[in-house]
């Protein structure tokens, strides 16, 4: 029995060690620098610890940071709505048979397996004002002006958009999976009672997926907290702090501004934060479940 | 890349000349290191795609020595070496400096002593190579003794360039003198570029041409924008050093600064007002863009950097506008050119940048045959032609340098005989902060969130608290 748990543990050594390096001791470094004052372009370029958790309770009163916290959360709102919804259609959709369906549903997938940086160059392309089509398109046909280097909500929005464009084909890919192994026997029973679609949807379909639901929400809201690339590319966090959200912010802190500290501590607060939004959500998530159970 | 080929070929030419002259030194001199890897980060400019194009395969087939360059965007250029140097983990053995960053390398120890390195290796002293034939802009890379941290390699001037196609057409001059009551000319003040740029964004609206009255740089997500304001705009309207007083390092001008005074706001109001003669991508260029614009025929006017100025003017390939570009120093406010000329002032950024080593570098030795080599004035006019930068002081006379000049409209004479008008950044070792303090108040202004005189007022108080944090204040 030893001797079994012996080679267990020589067999996860390696993964437990990857984990202890690339995992715990960044996070651990980042939390003993968050305390220090450290900035290596000041006068003393040391590290210098002035008062405990002097850089959280700075931040505590610093508005650009609590505004890109509640920039991220409006956008993550936004987007996890919008996805979830769509995907949810595309993934019913893809349940039933219609012409060209395969040739459908691979193509639809393809943004998914584009890096975020490639998906903000795309984007651009398509949409910065004098080179790209979109901007044009909307002139001519709607006399609508695209110009999100000026204007703060078609900035936001069109990020809304790519990312929507972007991340929807995980959320039907997944739900399309659990809905595929749905049992069938409540649906029949659910017929035979007279239920309608509508009725059979809302308490049944909708039940059975919710620990798929609950899955796809908090990768899709992680994911969405932490966005970077794509706006990095797209807008810079412009026009103004219109689209800075936190990780753009804790970015340009640490490797424009290198506020190393007051970086680290942003980084910490920030995933504090996460946490208890995942928290919040999946308190409320499984409750319900229960209670519909 | 016509320009590159033709770079290409002209520089085997010269590589063949240089082969009875300092060929076989750095043969010899190479010998040890063959095979060795060099690894550089830089920006990629014109000059740097010359340099990682051709100079470096050149030097691998005299040498052995293989230069591979990463030409990468402004920001990653930048992110990748200060991230390398700080975490001393050896990545590059040679990095891009820019002008006004290398007080805060210097600042942080990051490079290593090329004078010294060499005094110390009197074996890897390349045969002409000589710091008396680089220009002053090298004095930017030497430390208070005078010792040489950097290898100039690209070095400009951020120039006023105008269609000239369009500033002689006979009835756009009728009707600029029938609505503003003067002659249509390049703009030397500020009030006939105003007129300018309003008059041909509307002459070609009207003539169904796809060109605006002006050029700006005036990305609201990107420090471009940061840069023109206070590299261009600012100095030429006679605010120097971003409005930051040297001695007490405040800019407020309650505390003795001047990022929010009189000149600054006239500045920022200038520069803001033309956004509605500008192209529609204004508030998304950065200087690559504003370059491109331009060479696309779609402004009448502007501030363009000088290493865009000779393709733009040159290469029919990438630019519509060939044989009629103009050059011209960019208009001033009253007295700044005096003071500019007098050395108390300046018009605008010396810009440009340096190749130097790590002292994380791993074959320092190697790498220091290589800036060298690029120091060679063999390569320097071709690399001018191809890149619109000038280091050295004879390739302003070598002849191709001078026909394009030619063609050019003047643009490396005016360089020569202007550049002393221009100064390279204040040298502020917190030069990144304190711009990532003031860029946001500057989007602002641009997409009119803000008015100017709101965003000076922000960003002077964002500089002072990160002047105060970072211990600068007396």
């Amino acid at each position: 029995m030893l001797s079994k748990n012996k080679t267990g543990w020589l067999l996860l050594s390696p993964t437990i060690l990857i984990l202890i390096l690339v995992g715990l001791v960044p996070f651990f470094y980042v939390l003993y620098v968050g305390f220090f004052k450290w900035n290596p372009l000041a006068v003393d370029p040391s590290m210098q610890f002035e008062g405990f958790a002097l850089n959280y309770r700075r931040l505590i009163f610093d508005e650009v940071f609590l505004e890109s916290i509640w920039r991220s959360i409006k956008f993550s709102v936004v987007t996890l709505t919008l996805e979830l919804t769509l995907g949810f259609l595309l993934a019913l959709s893809l349940l039933s048979s219609f012409p060209l369906k395969s040739f459908f549903r691979s193509v639809h997938t393809l943004p998914l397996v584009i890096a975020p940086i490639v998906v903000g160059s795309i984007f651009k392309l398509f949409t910065v004002q004098g080179l790209g089509p979109l901007p044009h398109l909307l002139k001519d046909y709607f006399g609508y002006t695209l110009n999100y280097g000026l204007n703060a909500d078609q900035a936001f929005w069109m990020i809304v958009i790519m990312d929507v464009w972007h991340w929807t084909p995980f959320v039907t890919l997944t739900l399309l999976a659990g809905l595929s192994a749905l049992p069938q026997d409540p649906y029949e029973s659910a017929k035979i009672d007279g239920a309608n679609n509508f009725q059979i949807f809302v308490h049944i379909t909708i039940p059975m997926m919710v620990p798929v639901l609950i899955v796809v929400i908090f990768i899709r809201l992680m994911d969405s907290l932490k966005i970077v690339d794509e706006v990095w590319m797209l807008t810079g966090g412009g026009p103004g702090y219109a689209t800075r959200f936190t990780g753009i912010h804790i970015w340009k802190e640490v490797f424009e501004k290198r506020y190393y500290g007051l970086g680290s501590a942003m980084s910490i607060l920030y995933l504090y934060i996460t946490i208890v939004i995942c928290w919040v959500l999946y308190s409320v998530m499984v409750s319900r479940g229960k209670n519909e159970d | 890349m016509r320009k590159i080929l033709f770079a290409l070929v002209a520089s085997i030419f010269s590589f063949s000349a240089m082969a009875g002259g300092h060929a076989d030194w750095f043969k010899e001199a190479g010998a040890p290191y063959k095979g060795t890897v060099l690894q550089g980060v830089a920006e990629n400019t014109p000059p740097g795609q010359f340099a990682g194009e051709v100079l470096a395969k050149e030097f691998e087939k005299l040498t052995g020595i293989k230069v591979q360059l990463e030409n990468t965007s402004w920001d990653q250029m930048y992110d990748k070496a200060i991230k390398d140097m700080e975490a001393n983990s050896g990545i590059y053995d040679f990095v891009y400096i820019e002008q006004d960053i290398v007080y805060d390398y210097l600042n942080r120890d990051f490079l290593v002593n090329i004078t010294e390195g060499l005094a110390n290796n009197p074996d890897l002293q390349a045969p002409g190579v000589s710091l008396d034939d680089f220009t002053t802009f090298i004095d930017y890379f030497k430390d208070g003794s005078g010792d040489v941290f950097g290898v100039p390699m690209e070095a400009f001037i951020k120039v006023y360039l105008y269609r000239k196609d369009l500033f002689e057409r006979a009835d756009a001059k009728a009707q600029f003198r029938a609505q503003y009551g003067y002659g249509l000319t390049p703009a030397t003040s500020f009030d006939q570029y105003r007129d300018n740029a309003e008059f041909f964004t509307h002459f070609c609206a009207a003539e169904g041409m796809e060109c605006w009255g002006t050029t700006v740089q005036g990305h609201t997500g990107h420090p471009a924008s940061t840069y023109e304001f206070l590299e261009s705009i600012a100095p030429s309207f006679g605010l120097y050093n971003w409005g930051v007083n040297m001695d007490s390092y405040q800019s407020c001008v309650e505390n003795g600064g001047q990022l929010n005074g009189g000149r600054a706001k006239a500045a920022l109001n200038f520069w803001t007002q033309l956004l509605p003669f500008a192209p529609p991508e204004a508030l998304q260029s950065t200087w690559s863009e504003v370059g491109s614009s331009f060479a696309a025929g779609r402004a009448a006017q502007g501030w363009v950097y000088g290493e865009n100025a000779a393709w733009i003017a040159t290469d029919a390939e990438k630019s519509a506008v060939v044989g009629n570009v103009g050059v011209m120093l960019p208009p001033t406010a009253p007295g700044v050119m005096t003071q500019a000329a007098s050395g108390n002032g300046y018009i605008g950024y010396y810009d440009g940048g340096a190749y130097g080593i790590p002292h994380s570098s791993k074959n320092k030795e190697a790498t220091m045959l290589w800036l060298q080599y690029v120091a060679l004035n063999e390569h320097q006019a071709d690399w001018a032609i191809a890149g619109g930068r000038i280091t050295h002081k004879g390739t302003y006379a070598d002849p191709k340098v001078m026909a394009v000049d030619e063609q050019a409209d003047g643009y490396f004479t005016l360089m020569r005989d202007t550049g002393f008008l221009y100064a390279g950044a204040p040298p502020f070792p917190f030069h990144g902060a304190g711009r990532g303090a003031i860029d946001p108040f500057i989007y602002s202004a641009l997409a009119g969130e803000m008015t100017p005189e709101e965003a000076l007022d922000g960003a002077c108080q964002a500089l002072d608290t990160v002047m105060s944090d970072l211990g600068y204040q007396n």
